[in-house]
């Protein structure tokens, strides 16, 4: 079933170090989570990550702009920001 | 000269990994999606670092590591015969991530947890490298295996083409294994098929092979070599050593 925008795109984000907040360091094009996980790890490898997660980017839920990347993912019961 | 068992079988680890580099490398370009192309030009990068690292233990046990690496002719190489040829497909190339780099990773675990000590301080490393390449054959073919057709059928062709040999590459049971497996340098044959098994049987399944019903080929084994008979093509073998760079070479 198709999920819209976002389907097979990852959002990634990473840590250097154990504390700092996570950041969004770019996104990858992948058919499901297991090769998202791989692919965001030999994508983005320029850095000795201490942590790094993937989201699937239908997933990004926006919570004060409704446009951009995730802007089809805003709620329908949503009226704004 | 036949090498002493413990140097031919990092010889045989170390061309093995160059060699697998070199293939996977033919698909940086032509992969399924640039992110796939990626992770096979990282993939090749980690086979070609691996081979590095093993090919300088050897100059613990008396060998140039410039000779092995950038002089000896394909007849000489002590790699997997899976990999003498390039990869005809996609699905190809997805069967030797799981076949021939599983059975790598296997072998390394073993010696790994060995008593040659280099090993246990340098391969832990190569191991976590190998669990992404392990992670991507295993969700890359199940993904083939799942659309059935074509692309399965060609995956399970190439797997069963590979795993023959491949598994007399992991198991010799020569005289020189033998002594190696007596001296502690790496696992007994059982638990390296134990291991295998718990690693690829489940995967293989999905495109009905049955690994315990796989005889390893031994015909015409090259005890010096630790492998079957034929070389690695000698295209793949120049680019091995360097050739075109020879000159330019600063070591």
């Amino acid at each position: 079933m198709s999920t819209g925008l976002g389907e097979g795109v990852y959002e990634v984000f990473a840590r250097k170090r154990r504390g700092e907040p996570l950041r969004h360091i770019g996104y990858i094009d992948a058919p499901g989570d297991e090769l998202a996980r791989v692919y965001a790890w030999k994508t983005y490898d320029e850095e000795n990550w201490f942590e790094m997660c993937v989201v699937p980017r239908g997933a990004v839920i926006p919570v004060n702009r409704v446009e951009g990347p995730w802007a089809k993912n805003v709620p329908e019961e949503a009226d704004g920001p | 000269m036949t090498p002493a068992p413990l140097a031919r079988h990092i010889l045989s680890l170390a061309d093995t990994k160059r060699l697998l580099g070199i293939r996977y490398s033919d698909w940086l370009l032509g992969s399924p999606s640039i992110e796939t192309g990626i992770a096979a030009s990282s993939m090749s990068q980690d086979e070609w670092g691996h081979a590095r690292l093993l090919y300088a233990m050897l100059k613990r046990l008396g060998f140039d590591p410039f000779e092995v690496e950038h002089e000896r002719p394909a007849a000489r190489y002590y790699s997997a015969p899976a990999l003498d040829h390039p990869f005809t497909d996609w699905a190809h190339f997805v069967s030797a991530v799981v076949v021939v780099d599983g059975a790598l990773s296997v072998a390394l675990e073993s010696f790994a947890n060995g008593k040659f000590a280099l090993a246990r301080s340098r391969v832990p490393k190569m191991l976590a490298e190998e669990e992404y390449h392990r992670r991507f054959g295993t969700a890359w073919f199940s993904r083939l295996a799942a659309a059935e057709g074509e692309g399965a059928a060609r995956l399970r062709d190439s797997a069963r083409s590979m795993l023959p040999t491949t598994l007399a590459w992991l198991l010799p049971g020569d005289d020189a294994h033998d002594t190696l497996v007596a001296d502690g340098h790496v696992w007994p044959e059982d638990r390296v098929r134990d291991r295998c098994a718990q690693l690829l049987e489940g995967t293989l399944a999905t495109v009905g092979i049955d690994l315990g019903a796989v005889e390893p080929a031994r015909d015409g084994w090259d005890s010096e070599r630790r492998r079957g008979p034929g070389a690695p093509a000698e295209e793949a073998v120049e680019r091995a050593r360097g050739d075109r760079n020879r000159d330019l070479f600063v070591e």
